[in-house]
């Protein structure tokens, strides 16, 4: 799939909008129409994909008479609620185009910014992050937490993106087909494409006020958001080298237990009579913390060196070859 | 009587896993075949034996060589009932799989009433009721249910009985090992599969009163254990894990803050007090606990996209694709070998 994606890059790329909706039933048909009045009035060969994750409304079957009436729409259906990363990797699995977009099924993204978000993919950019100016939400619960939040991971990740949150994106297909989504990984695509080396560009994209049916985030993904992003570093700067990272980690405990031990020791040799047994104990939990540190180093390496990853991600990653032309660009630095 | 819910025949495999517990085979199989044959569908019968079972086996060989429509699959060493049905599953040509006991669990005279009640749903599952066996098993089936309630959030009542009929899609789909076979239907509607109970009739020949080993208590605890945590946190294990690991560090933090701040400010001597021991064992097991949940994010990430966490019960349109039709994706079923086996859901 993916060679026969390159060859249609060269002429003239087609483009996948993926969406994923739950309970959008009103929503649907208006994304469709302001999707096709867009990319309709570009020439470009393009499909639009919806992936029903698990609906109870309506939303499954004005996506059935949707697919009935226009032939490039392509509808999946969940069996339940699973999230919105697996929807996601559902409809990369099944778009067929050589760049894909992904948005929101609520009208808050503007299918107007895609020319210009392809426009960048075809010049170069492996992905292109929209960030929302002047957002129409709620400032306190929405808009608040997640500056905090996109600080954080920007921080935390290495990898600066603005909006996190924003779902409209564009992708080369070859790079984000290779991304693993997981769990509620979207937040992270930015971040785990990096290991691969991609080049990831931002741009400015439009915003509106949710308009018809309900939002379906809150506050509670807060820790949520916390560890993932925790995985997410670790992922990054352990994937290639478990080892190293668990026994630079080991050290500090290392340090502890000879620091205890030799306290200890002092102590000892200072009047044997009074001394106690605490900093004796303190060494050997810490000597126990470093060497089961070690071991899960040990084991990393072991989980690490029996996957296919290992090729999949960094190998073959770290150098994209330029689909326009037979030239090899090396990837930006690996962040290890 | 339900009315019949389809014009044509279908093929329904009835997998029966063999293993310690069994009456006789041929007297057993009659019954169910006899109360079949007033069913509108045609059958077949898959017979897997987990182990050595040979008055079995040569009782079904010779039932096979007089004409019935038999499949015997024997292990050469017991595998356990998970493996047994999945083995069962994968040799069936049926549109629907139903399972049954190979004893006296439930009254083969209610068969035909159960396939026929099968509706829209994908999976039926039986429910011995009302019950007729003693007291005490009776009680352990309740608390076990509470529990199951309790841990999976699903209001099965009888998950015990081994009488379940279900499309061919949920056999495939569901992935189970171990001691997951009594969860079936808990993982099959987890995976967004639609399941209902259906009351049928005690066996007489059921035991009154059925004893099981501790262990087999202890196995069901841990079953249930492992599928809530198969569902919430496999594809994100520092989430449980980093909570407890944190929790534990930061329990071990304010021991050892305790600790230090007396010694600071009221002179109390720090080096022989065990609380201090207490606040470092905390800190130390919480940063194993949170090293484990690294561990498992490792594996998570690097089998990330060979996880399916989805489950896609219809694909219409063609988009820019050629292909016109696809089959809704069917993961790999888990290798076979005893113990092992994917940790998809």
């Amino acid at each position: 799939m993916n060679t026969a994606a390159a060859g249609r890059t060269a002429a003239s790329p087609s483009v996948s909008v993926v969406i994923p909706v739950f309970n959008e039933a009103d929503n649907v048909g208006r994304v469709h129409d302001a999707v096709t009045s867009v990319l309709n009035t570009t020439g470009l060969d393009y499909e639009i994909i919806f992936v029903d994750d698990g609906s109870d409304d309506e939303t499954a079957q004005v996506l059935r008479r949707l697919v009935a009436d226009d032939r490039r729409v392509r509808f999946a259906r969940f069996r339940r609620n699973f999230g919105q990363t697996p929807a996601m990797a559902a409809g990369i699995q099944l778009a067929s185009g050589s760049i894909l977009i992904t948005m929101d099924g609520d009208l808050q993204n503007d299918p107007r910014d895609i020319p210009a978000m392809v426009a960048r993919v075809v010049d170069g950019a492996d992905i292109v992050a929209g960030w929302r100016a002047r957002r129409q939400d709620h400032y306190l619960t929405r808009v608040l937490p997640s500056r905090i939040a996109n600080w954080l991971i920007g921080r935390v990740t290495g990898v600066p993106i603005r909006d996190n949150g924003c779902s409209l994106k564009a992708y080369r297909a070859s790079v984000i087909k290779r991304v693993p989504l997981y769990s509620d990984m979207h937040r992270f695509i930015p971040a785990m494409a990096s290991i691969t080396g991609a080049r990831v560009e931002q741009m400015r994209v439009r915003h509106h006020a949710r308009r018809f049916g309900t939002s379906k985030y809150g506050l509670g993904r807060v820790w949520r958001v916390l560890f993932d992003m925790i995985s997410v570093k670790m992922v990054i700067a352990f994937a290639s080298r478990p080892a190293l990272w668990f026994t630079l980690i080991a050290v500090g405990p290392l340090l502890l237990a000879a620091g205890a031990g030799l306290f200890g020791l002092a102590a000892y040799a200072d009047d044997p009579a009074s001394a106690s047994f605490v900093p004796l104990g303190i060494t050997l939990l810490s000597g126990a913390l470093a060497s089961f540190l070690l071991g899960c180093g040990v084991l990393g390496e072991l989980v690490f060196r029996s996957s296919e990853s290992r090729e999949h991600h960094l190998s073959k990653l770290t150098a994209i070859v330029s689909e326009s032309g037979d030239r090899i660009r090396p990837a930006p630095a690996v962040r290890r | 009587m339900p009315e019949a819910t389809s014009t044509r025949q279908r093929l329904i495999s009835v997998v029966i896993p063999v293993q310690k517990r069994y009456d006789d085979i041929e007297e057993l199989y009659g019954a169910y075949a006899e109360a079949l044959r007033r069913c509108d569908d045609r059958f077949e019968f898959i017979f897997v034996l987990d182990g050595d079972y040979p008055d079995v086996q040569r009782q079904l060989e010779q039932l096979r060589h007089s004409g019935e429509p038999i499949q015997v699959i024997r292990f050469t060493r017991a595998f356990g009932e998970s493996v047994a049905l999945t083995v069962g599953f994968e040799h069936s040509q049926g549109e629907l799989v139903l399972t049954l006991p190979a004893f006296y669990q439930i009254d083969p005279e209610t068969l035909p009433a159960f396939i026929g009640s099968l509706g829209d749903e994908d999976m039926l599952q039986g429910r011995r009721w009302p019950r007729t066996d003693s007291a005490l098993n009776r009680a352990g089936t309740v608390l076990l249910h509470r529990l199951i309630r309790l841990v999976t959030g699903h209001t099965f009542r009888d998950v015990g009985c081994s009488l379940r009929l279900m499309r061919r899609q949920v056999a495939r789909e569901v992935v189970i090992y171990g001691d997951q076979h009594t969860f079936l239907p808990v993982l099959a509607s987890n995976r967004g599969f639609r399941v209902r109970e259906v009351s049928v009739q005690q066996s007489k020949n059921d035991p009154y009163v059925r004893y099981y080993q501790p262990s087999e208590y202890l196995r069901r605890l841990l079953s249930i254990f492992t599928i809530f945590f198969l569902g919430r946190f496999t594809k994100a294990p520092l989430r449980f894990f980093g909570v407890c690991g944190t929790l534990l560090m930061l329990l071990g933090m304010v021991l050892i803050g305790v600790v230090v701040f007396e010694r600071l400010f009221s002179g109390v001597p720090a080096g022989d007090r065990p609380m201090l021991l207490f606040g470092v064992v905390n800190l130390v097991l919480g940063a194993q606990v949170f090293a484990l949940g690294l561990i498992g994010e490792l594996i998570i990430f690097t089998h990330g996209r060979e996880l399916k966490e989805y489950s896609i019960a219809e694909v219409e349109g063609a988009g820019l694709s050629e292909r016109k039709t696809i089959e809704p994706d069917v993961p790999d079923r888990a290798p076979l070998a005893s113990g092992s086996g994917g940790s998809k859901q």
